[in-house]
């Protein structure tokens, strides 16, 4: 791939015919462009902005639905030289308050040049945009009503100049903006489409992800334009509430490729009736990707067994934004490896022992695969040595397309990368050359593919006056109907006619939960004094507080 | 009050398991957190079942959910009419 100096030059040179994109709205509703009308398209756009001032280095920050125009506009505003971001658009789903204070954070760091929104744009979200200093507001389609499309001035990218800004998961507003090179990106998709043989003739991608994430926007959005591959997508929102239409589309357009998060191999066949799993002809499929959250070989196998998908199909993947997308991908011939550990040293001492897969008590961990060119890991400890071989520790990694740094927050940066290793807060361990990965650091609630810190939560439960001050644990429970965790709170309250009042109480906390994080809660449980176990230290012992919940609730571990 | 909007209050409350608590069609739900966003979707899809109407999530926002009124409202608004199976 490094024949291209940027990433406009494989959209310059992709055969006009060949459909790009088609955007799958319900069955009786889809558009598809051409890699030729998307062209035209993106150069009338860039002209329009560039006469509204767009130059290069300047930033844009593109609000619009997941849709051939919300690309269109990120492809003008690179061929200027300028830098697109993504960000989330509302949808019935986004918790309000969190969604505010992430748009205000985020838009603030930027300090984009223009800020794009469609016509739709709710107006009470509009306020929460940071439009300080001069950023200004365009909506969408305005840009685009230039009389001829003309191939805009533009300046000579540079492989070594910021492409675009994609953002890491993060919770509470702090989403950190990833600035990256059109080299690096170039790198990965050069290593990537090396690994899983891409064929322009023969791939055709399907994806449900969202733009604003690595996997919606490198393997399903960049990949594409990069390898000529074209591409069938909806939006996430439209897929959550028919999971079942990533079958239809699948089988409709005959598409080859497909990268999810572990979640949504349980989601689809759960929410599709069972009576319609074999209406759908899934043999066009090549590679399906497991990516993003830890993965499970059992969610998998579900998904393999509903759909009679054949085994070598299901792939898997370790990737974030910071290194553009992957470290890790599976041997796409073999698949990924499973590893059988003795479950009591793991826990006890995050130690690794092979053991036989019919022991009682292993755990049995599935290999995200092997590293791609270019691409080191280590396993370090917490003072950031490299731990003994058979041990889990903190993935660090090092590798030709590594980020440059969150944007305009050095502080971040340094926080994260140390001597030229970017620290990844991941926990795992290698064995036999392949990468798995357990879990996060710092206790990580990942719930629905969101990372969310039980500390924030358990600081807002304890402002209740009825709660007993620091007497309060988050946890996250995995519930397997829904394939992710969900955020169950225990907390202690001193008033025994708080405990019979429990229903008023649980509302309030609720409430103060939802207004000052954005998210609620599953479960709460009031308990009365000294319910909560403390460590030596006299803080709070969240996983052993977690244990007794567990074994005085079996009905929580039983998802039910 | 519609047969569909007690339908949809009874749903509600059995998805809430929550003895004592009252629910009409103007209480709020999601702004005082007591649905979850994963809650949310399976309203929607009761939603287009009782109105039997398609709609189109990508164009639902939060306040459009907050209450059973909101939701029936928010269906007149923007559902279109089901294909049938």
């Amino acid at each position: 791939m490094l024949r291209f100096a940027h990433l406009i030059e494989p959209l310059d040179a992709a055969p006009s015919e060949r459909p790009f994109i088609t955007h799958w709205i319900d069955e009786d509703e889809q558009s598809t462009v051409t890699f030729g009308e998307f062209r035209q398209r993106a150069r009338a756009e860039a002209t329009a902005l560039q006469q509204h001032g767009l130059a290069a280095g300047d930033r844009v920050i593109i609000l619009m639905p997941q849709s051939i125009g919300a690309i269109t506009t990120f492809v003008a505003t690179m061929m200027l030289g300028a830098v697109p971001a993504f960000l989330a658009y509302p949808n019935f789903k986004i918790e309000p308050e969190k969604y505010r204070s992430g748009l205000s954070g985020v838009s603030r760091n930027l300090s984009a040049k223009f800020v794009v929104i469609d016509a739709d744009f709710p107006e009470d979200m509009l306020g929460y945009i940071s439009l300080s200093g001069g950023t200004k507001l365009i909506r969408a389609g305005t840009a685009t009503e230039s009389p001829q499309p003309a191939t805009p001035a533009r300046p000579a990218a540079h492989a070594e100049d910021l492409a675009f800004i994609q953002h890491s998961a993060g919770t509470t507003g702090l989403q950190k903006g990833v600035g990256l090179t059109h080299v690096a990106v170039l790198r990965q998709i050069g290593h990537l489409s090396t690994a899983l043989k891409i064929d322009p003739d023969r791939d055709k991608i399907y994806s449900w992800l969202p733009l604003y994430h690595d996997m919606g926007l490198i393997a399903c959005f960049m990949l594409p334009i990069v390898c000529q591959v074209p591409v069938v997508m909806q939006s996430p929102i439209e897929w959550v509430m028919q999971p079942e239409s990533t079958l239809q589309i699948i089988d409709h357009h005959r598409c080859t490729l497909a990268w999810m998060p572990n979640f949504a191999f349980q989601f689809i066949p759960r929410r599709t009736p069972q009576s319609r799993w074999a209406d759908y002809d899934l043999s066009s499929l090549r590679l399906m990707i497991n990516c993003s959250e830890p993965v499970r070989a059992s969610s998998m196998m579900e998904f393999q067994r509903a759909f009679s998908v054949r085994p070598e199909v299901l792939q898997t993947s370790y990737a974030m934004a910071e290194n553009v997308f992957a470290v890790t991908q599976s041997d796409i011939d073999r698949g990924p490896t499973t590893f059988h550990a003795e479950a009591r040293h793991f826990r006890s001492q995050h130690r690794i022992l092979a053991v036989a897969k019919s022991d009682k008590g292993s755990i049995t961990f599935t290999s995200s695969g092997r590293l791609l060119p270019n691409q080191q890991v280590r396993i370090v400890s917490t003072s950031g040595a490299p731990v003994p071989e058979g041990y889990v520790g903190e993935i660090a990694i090092q590798s030709d397309c590594l980020f440059q740094g969150y944007f305009n927050r050095p502080d971040l940066t340094s926080q994260a990368v140390r001597h030229g290793w970017y620290h990844t807060g991941d926990l795992g361990f290698l064995h036999g050359g392949e990468l798995y990965v357990v879990g996060r650091k710092k206790d990580l609630l990942i719930v629905g593919g969101e990372n969310i810190y039980p500390q924030d939560i358990e600081e807002v439960v304890a402002t209740h006056p009825a709660v007993h001050d620091g007497r309060v644990i988050a946890t996250g429970i995995y519930n397997s109907d829904l394939g992710t965790e969900d955020i169950v709170v225990v907390a202690e309250v001193d008033d025994p006619l708080s405990l019979s009042n429990s229903i008023d109480l649980e509302i309030e906390i609720r409430s103060r939960v939802v207004g000052s994080l954005g998210f609620a809660v599953r479960k709460i449980f009031f308990k009365p004094p000294k319910w909560i176990v403390k460590s030596t230290a006299g803080k709070v012992a969240r996983s052993t507080t977690r244990e007794k919940l567990l074994k005085e609730h079996p009905e929580l571990a039983a998802g039910i | 009050m519609t047969t569909e909007k007690q339908q949809m209050i009874g749903y509600i409350a059995q998805l809430l398991r929550k003895p004592g608590l009252e629910i009409d069609e103007n209480t709020p739900l999601v702004s005082s957190g007591l649905i979850d966003s994963m809650a949310l979707v399976d309203l929607l899809l009761k939603l287009e079942e009782l109105t039997r109407k398609r709609i189109p999530a990508a164009k639902v926002q939060p306040k459009d959910m907050d209450t059973v009124a909101k939701m029936f409202a928010t269906a007149d608004r923007i559902g279109k009419p089901r294909k049938q199976l």
